[in-house]
């Protein structure tokens, strides 16, 4: 294991490492484990000690309330009544749907994207092998490279970990497809999370994620982009080509003269991705491979925390 | 084109370092994967349009000052067609005659009047003459002096004199002005001698170039700087006042002549009046085609002298669309009649006809008689003048009245008669008599003569000389004199001969050579000798037509007041005669755009009743010229009785252009053809500018674009 990298600390904020010092820790396990410390630093809860995903919570008793449900424990703690909401004891099956298409190796100064959606999938299979969830694992381009179905047992943590060490970029982007065929897999309550850059995502993919919400599952949709998607802070004439296969698309360009109209493009392109979630209710996380894990993941969990509240 | 240095041309081929820089910059461009192409694309599509124009327009900016470098150092040059004749060419030795008169001063249009354009021919003719020709400068205005007076080889002298010339007010004198050129001309010793006339070609001013000055003369070549546009034109040709009767005891007429020089008649012109700056009436004036109409405002006023100006609606020449002048208005005129041979029969009174006249109508003067006697007890001081008519004796209480009247600013009119004891005159009136008084003469009639045309009085007689106009009191008359031509003198005083004075003047004279009418300045006032009665006993004068005008204007004269404006009103480029009051030292003559001028007399002999003038010759421009003058005691006050008006020539309003045959360059076999010159036409000085402006182009571009960036 390399040397570990020091910890970058923010006003306020807990202790993130930054991509590029996660990078650098030895195993996909490591980087897990230190990603997950990390986001739980921030939300003073220890990751484990049963922590949950999915949260229980109590509620004031108020007249129509069901009586049986009321928490005597709890009257007895807090002289009180509460009644115990309910709390799903079945098992949530997980499937993390990570884009390994070719445009996903593009990483000029810190990580790849795919690095980085390897690190935050790595991250939420720690999570939930702790908390005994089953996690699947998709690794797709324009199909299904590699896929691992929602497992408990011992040594499934290891083997996803191992895919996502392994993976490459490389194809075509094709995120619909695999959310098809993991749509149609997947149990009613699945919870289905996507890493993709969306860039050259045909339009077929939002009629998807509708699709595969609509049959409740709980569908996230990880957009990650690097700094230089978003910003285009080349400094010289530059001749851009496509990543892709087959993508033959070339610009001789001084990229200053498009960098305000790139940057109004990006965040067109973010803005329009993020309404048709809304409008599908799938939920839209957006990051730049610039940013700690660890905070991405922090305020994916926060958020979900207190959505169920 | 053509180029003085066409070897530098060869750095033309920099021109093509801005394409090649591109292209190697290009080449040189870092290859990069990216994944976000779409963005990328749709980016540029947003600012292709703009980045092409800017990268276009910064390659043709450094293309086109690569290029415009060695282009202009290489001095490229174009000949092009000149207008100029084509004798300027030629080495010479020529006069420019510039068209400086009045009508060149019209508006051809917007603001460019024809001495402009004349100007500007005349620049071309001096830049483009060969450098070892000589040149001369005349101007073709009446009177005007030469702003280059001789042959002269340096061009910017030359150049900066015509640049400095403006336009006058005067009337053309092309014959002058060609004489002056031939005479300057002599002086040259080129074969190759020219006279450049650039003018408006009005006819006027040219009526007195005759064929054989031009036969004689060097060759001439006319430009023409009419613009080519014929020229239509209303002018105030004529402007006067009289009274005007009918208006009651205030009422003047102030009558102005309006000429249409157009073919078509003109309906409704408006015409406006205006008394000492204001306007007092406007009217409107038909006038009919090529014709002149007559305008007459009466108006009430005053007395005094005012100044009247008529304006017309304007058309292009504005100048004489108005014309000036000077109104005076006697009103009540008082006038004091000694009768110094009083008779019961009223027709064989010394004054009946003097009376007669200064009662005749119109004339509104205010008539009292007198006998001589009255003379030392009455206040002379509200009488404008005193007549006395043959008057024996003035006593001493009289002499001392007249002198202390006149010499206060009076005006004394004396008439002699068989009463006349012309030693008692000599002796006690000597103070205001203009010469003393000599012997009575009778006419002596040659033998076997008959008065031509007489039937009444057969007795020998003297006429008048011919008259001199120039004097006021003759102004009125005609030129030969009608009206007192015909006055017979049987008897009349000779007068002493004593040295001239400058106040001094003899108005009529009889044929004989001896004084008839004597005028002289006595102290602030004026005296009227004359040497024979003014009733029938010695002349006949009294019943020809001259003697009502001659006394009514003497009268006038004697009170400084005449009706009449003529003898305030000088054309454009006159002179003006003003006379000094006793108690002034300086004039001041304050011209229409009030500059104004001083003037100091000559130093006098000392001689009390030496007449004081000065001379005004800057009358460059029509207008009213007002005079102040200095007193004795330091005050400046407005002198309104010398003011005078000065008009345009009537003559430089008339458009008529001048007929092609006489033209002095068509009307000569020899004229100045050949093929029309090229001259040269630098053009790296156009290049040296645009490459600045390239310059400027390109650093504007590249800050703009550098920091702008496309920003929306």
């Amino acid at each position: 294991m390399d040397a570990k990298p020091e910890a970058r600390s923010t006003a306020g904020k807990p202790l993130a490492l930054d991509p590029t010092d996660i990078a650098r820790l030895g195993s996909m396990s490591v980087r897990a484990r230190v990603i997950v410390e990390g986001a739980f630093a921030g939300m003073h809860q220890n990751p484990h000690a049963g922590s949950s995903i999915e949260f229980s919570e109590h509620k004031e008793y108020a007249p129509g309330d069901d009586i049986r449900r009321i928490d005597w424990k709890a009257v007895g703690r807090r002289d009180r009544y509460y009644i115990k909401r309910f709390e799903d004891e079945t098992e949530m099956r997980t499937f993390l749907l990570v884009d390994s298409s070719a445009s996903m190796g593009y990483g000029r100064k810190g990580v790849t994207k795919l690095a980085y959606a390897s690190y935050l999938a790595a991250a939420l299979a720690y999570l939930l092998a702790q908390q005994g969830d089953p996690a699947g694992l998709v690794l797709f381009d324009e199909k299904t490279r590699q896929y691992l179905p929602p497992r408990t047992r011992g040594g499934h943590i290891r083997d996803l970990l191992v895919a996502l060490e392994a993976a490459y970029p490389a194809g075509r982007t094709e995120p619909a497809r695999a959310l098809a065929e993991i749509g149609e897999i997947a149990d009613r309550r699945s919870l289905i999370v996507v890493f993709s850059d969306l860039l050259d995502a045909p339009a077929e993919l939002a009629d998807r994620l509708r699709q595969v919400r609509s049959r409740g599952n709980d569908v996230v949709l990880f957009h990650l982009l690097d700094p230089d998607e978003v910003e285009l802070p080349y400094d010289d004439v530059t001749d851009f080509e496509g990543m892709e296969p087959e993508d033959a698309r070339r610009l001789l360009v001084d990229p200053r003269d498009l960098a305000a109209s790139f940057r109004r493009e990006s965040a067109a392109l973010r803005e329009r991705w993020r309404q048709t979630c809304l409008e599908s209710r799938v939920e839209y996380r957006f990051a730049t491979t610039e940013e700690p894990p660890a905070d991405v993941l922090r305020a994916f969990l926060f958020a979900r925390q207190k959505a169920r509240r | 084109m053509h180029f003085l240095a066409p070897s530098l041309l060869l750095g033309l081929i920099a021109a093509l370092l801005p394409w090649i820089i591109h292209r190697i910059g290009r080449r040189r461009a870092r290859p990069v994967r990216f994944a976000a192409m779409e963005l990328l694309l749709r980016a540029e599509r947003e600012v292709s349009a703009r980045r092409r124009l800017r990268d276009v327009a910064l390659l043709v900016a450094r293309t086109g000052l690569a290029a415009a470098l060695p282009l202009a150092f290489a001095r490229p040059f174009t000949e092009v067609r000149s207008d100029l004749p084509a004798v300027t060419t030629r080495s010479q030795s020529a006069v420019m005659v510039l068209d400086d008169s009045a009508s060149m001063r019209r508006r051809l249009h917007r603001d460019e009047t024809p001495f402009d354009v004349a100007k500007a021919r005349a620049r071309d003719i001096v830049d483009h003459l060969s450098p070892d020709s000589e040149i001369g400068l005349l101007l073709a205005s009446e009177g005007s002096s030469a702003p280059v007076a001789e042959l002269s080889s340096d061009r910017p002298r030359v150049s900066a004199a015509l640049a400095a010339i403006t336009a006058s007010a005067r009337r053309a004198d092309f014959a002058a002005a060609l004489r002056r050129a031939t005479q300057m001309l002599t002086s040259s010793t080129r074969g190759e001698r020219l006279i450049y006339v650039v003018t408006d070609l009005q006819a006027t001013g040219w009526e007195d170039v005759s064929p054989t000055m031009l036969a004689a003369g060097p060759e001439i070549v006319v430009l023409d700087a009419s613009g080519g546009a014929p020229w239509s034109n209303r002018a105030v040709v004529g402007l006067g006042a009289e009274p005007a009767p009918e208006e009651g005891a205030q009422g003047i007429a102030v009558v102005a002549e309006i000429a249409n020089y157009a073919a078509e008649p003109v309906r409704g012109l408006g015409i406006t009046l205006r008394l000492d700056g204001a306007e007092v009436a406007r009217g409107f004036i038909d006038l009919p085609a090529g014709g002149r109409a007559r305008k007459r405002f009466v108006h009430s006023v005053s007395g005094g002298a005012r100044q009247a100006e008529v304006v017309i609606d304007h058309d292009g020449f504005a100048l004489d669309d108005r014309r000036a002048c000077r109104v005076e208005v006697s009103r009540g005129l008082r006038v004091l009649l000694v009768d110094g041979d009083p008779r019961t029969v009223r027709t064989e009174d010394e004054v009946f006809f003097l009376e007669a006249a200064l009662r005749a109508g119109g004339s509104n003067f205010a008539v009292t008689t007198a006998l001589p006697d009255d003379l030392g007890t009455r206040d002379l001081a509200g009488f404008g003048a005193v007549f006395m008519a043959n008057v024996a004796r003035p006593s001493a209480a009289v002499a001392a009245a007249v002198t202390r009247y006149v010499e206060g600013g009076g005006g004394l009119f004396i008439s002699v008669g068989d009463r006349v004891d012309a030693d008692s005159w000599n002796q006690t009136m000597k103070a205001v008599l203009p010469q003393p008084l000599g012997l009575k003469r009778s006419a002596a009639a040659p033998p076997g003569a008959r008065p031509e045309g007489e039937t009444v009085d057969l007795r020998p007689a003297e006429r008048l000389a011919p008259i001199d106009r120039r004097h006021p009191l003759l102004a009125a008359f005609p030129a030969r004199g009608e009206g007192l031509a015909s006055a017979r003198f049987f008897q009349f005083l000779l007068l002493a001969p004593v040295p001239e004075a400058p106040g001094r003047r003899i108005v009529l004279r009889y044929e004989n050579g001896a004084p008839a009418l004597v005028d002289a300045e006595v102290g602030r006032g004026r005296v009227l000798l004359l040497t024979t009665s003014v009733d029938r006993e010695w002349t006949d004068l009294p019943i020809r037509p001259g003697f009502l005008p001659l006394v009514q204007e003497a009268a006038r004269y004697l009170a400084a007041a005449p009706t009449g404006d003529v003898t305030a009103t000088v054309t454009v480029g006159g002179k003006r005669e003003i006379v000094l009051g006793s108690d002034d030292r300086r004039i001041e003559v304050v011209k229409p755009n009030g500059d104004s001028r001083w003037l100091t007399p000559p130093a006098h002999t000392g001689d009390a009743r030496t007449r004081h003038t000065v001379l005004f010759d800057e009358t460059d421009e029509p207008g009213m010229y007002r005079v102040r003058a200095a007193r004795a005691d330091g005050t400046v006050d407005d002198r309104p009785d010398a003011a005078f008006a000065v008009t345009l020539d009537p003559s430089e309003s008339d458009p008529a252009r001048l007929a092609d045959d006489k033209r002095p360059d068509r009307a000569r076999a020899h004229g100045a053809g050949g093929p029309a010159p090229r001259r040269r036409l630098e053009l790296w000085h156009a290049l040296g500018a645009a490459a600045i402006g390239l310059v400027l182009l390109e650093s504007l571009l590249t800050v703009r674009f550098r920091r702008g960036r496309f920003k929306k």
